[in-house]
């Protein structure tokens, strides 16, 4: 009987602690109960082996308790949902970037890369995964932290019960192109144009007595024309969406095509060494020098964050490519238009 | 030979998920139905283990661990009542249906009935066009 005592008490353990006693002893009864019916049919005492036999099928003694403890969820079933949906956001929003400037800061920086000089890749990645598991592990943690409080402060108040289909968000329409979107596009457009081609057709950006800052003009002739060009394509492409607010296959291409544009002049003039003169009447000269090629450097700095912008840009047009090319999902019992 | 391994094996886990399923949607089907059960066996008063026995000579086996929880639990609703009494030389707790719980029984009862008529009503309706199915398809 030892062995029942002790399953006894490690079921026990696990009980509520003002309900042990009464739930073992009830639970013992039934177990002794099954050994005495046992051993009458038996016509002797149970062995080791038999009475192991009982208690293997009473279940484990965790569990056995588990189902007298009320139930209790970190995150129920309304919440989980939301919790499982703003953790991929976390990660994705927070991790991959993190992951992402690593790698540029090893590739383009020269200062990071040189603390990892002499170290084999999997020496990198394994620094890689020792600062990624804290972040990561801060980053769930906090999330999973929020919901728990919130699954608690749902579970008194049931805010999240009350609602009604009317706050219900629009059904989505990925082709649908807001009109008040492509009106901010098209008069933000407008006035670059108008500033640019007032302002920086001589490539002078400040001239005061004061200061004065200026580009080197050989290069900005093209940089000058080159974001114009974009400027005005932008400008049909918003005008076109007005009219018709739907993306369609070549419209979402000139999108990509002037984007990419974009990206291109801009990291080109990043690396362009584009400030040529930067003085003014209190500035002494070398200072300017040593100034104008400081801003120099700090823009050649920038190029690969600004290439990383310019590559989720790009998927982000290439995907909307895709979603727009593609034949929209057939929904059962739904008739289309042909018919 | 590969083929035929790989069909053995897409045709073993086919089984296991089904299995499995079974045994997922029997549980969900029984747990409503063991309630009934068990307030039903409990007119008469009875402790767990004969209790057990009655409800597995009725054809419904229903474990320590499952069965316990759930006295528990209809005695905190008012459902059952409950007293230590020595019988046998041996304390057992004895259960016993309330006013209450007759109440809800009946309730339960009617419910019940009423699901069992309805899904008659569907399985008639399903089978003959089931029979139609198969004949067509011959």
């Amino acid at each position: 009987m030892q062995l029942l005592e002790r399953y006894l008490q490690a079921v026990k353990f696990w009980l509520p602690k003002e309900q042990k006693e009464d739930i073992i002893a009830e639970l013992s009864e039934d177990i002794r109960s099954q050994i005495d019916e046992k051993e009458a049919e038996l016509g002797r005492k149970l062995n080791e082996v038999e009475l192991e036999a009982i208690l293997k099928q009473c279940g484990r003694p965790i569990l056995v308790a588990n189902r007298y403890l009320p139930q209790e969820q970190l995150i129920g079933p309304v919440l989980f949902p939301i919790y499982r949906l703003v953790l991929k956001i976390v990660m994705l929003c927070y991790l991959v970037p993190w992951i992402v400037t690593w790698i540029a800061l090893l590739i383009f920086n020269s200062g990071y890369a040189a603390k990892f000089a002499g170290h084999s890749w999997v020496e990198i990645l394994g620094s890689l995964w020792a600062q990624l598991w804290g972040t990561a592990f801060l980053a769930a943690g906090t999330v999973t932290l929020v919901f728990a409080i919130l699954e608690r402060v749902q579970r008194k108040s049931h805010f999240l019960e009350e609602w009604s289909p009317r706050k219900l968000p629009p059904v989505n329409n990925p082709s649908l192109i807001s009109r008040f979107n492509s009106i901010v596009e098209l008069a933000a457009n407008m006035i670059f144009c108008l500033w640019w081609t007032a302002n920086m057709s001589s490539g002078v950006v400040l001239n005061q007595v004061n200061l004065r800052i200026a580009l080197a003009p050989a290069p900005w002739r093209y940089f000058f024309w080159g974001f114009l060009l974009i400027a005005f394509v932008n400008i049909g492409l918003a005008v076109a969406n007005l009219a018709r607010p739907y993306w369609t296959a070549p419209r979402a291409a000139i999108r990509l095509v002037s984007d990419m544009a974009g990206s291109v002049f801009f990291c080109w003039l990043l690396k362009a060494n584009i400030l040529a003169e930067f003085s003014g009447a209190s500035i002494p000269p070398e200072k300017a020098v040593q100034v104008t090629a400081l801003l120099n450097l700090w823009m050649g700095r920038i190029f690969p964050i600004a290439v990383i912008l310019g590559v989720v840009i790009a998927v982000v047009n290439i995907f909307r490519i895709v979603r727009v090319a593609a034949p929209p999902p057939h929904i059962p019992g739904e008739t289309t238009a042909m018919a | 030979m590969l083929n035929i391994v790989y069909v053995t094996s897409y045709a073993a886990h086919c089984t296991f998920m089904s299995s499995e399923n079974f045994d997922n949607l029997r549980l969900e089907l029984r747990r409503g139905g063991l309630v009934v059960a068990v307030l039903a066996a409990l007119h008469s008063e009875q402790y767990g283990y004969t209790l057990r026995k009655i409800m597995a000579d009725h054809g419904i086996e229903i474990d320590e661990g499952t069965l316990y929880p759930l006295l528990r639990r209809l005695e905190s609703q008012g459902l059952l009542k409950s007293k230590w009494r020595e019988e046998q030389k041996r304390n057992k707790r004895f259960y016993q249906l309330t006013v209450a719980g007759k109440q809800i029984l009946e309730q339960l009862l009617t419910e019940w009935r009423s699901m069992d008529s309805s899904i008659n009503s569907i399985l008639k309706e399903y089978g003959h066009a089931t029979s139609r199915t198969v004949f067509a398809s011959r």
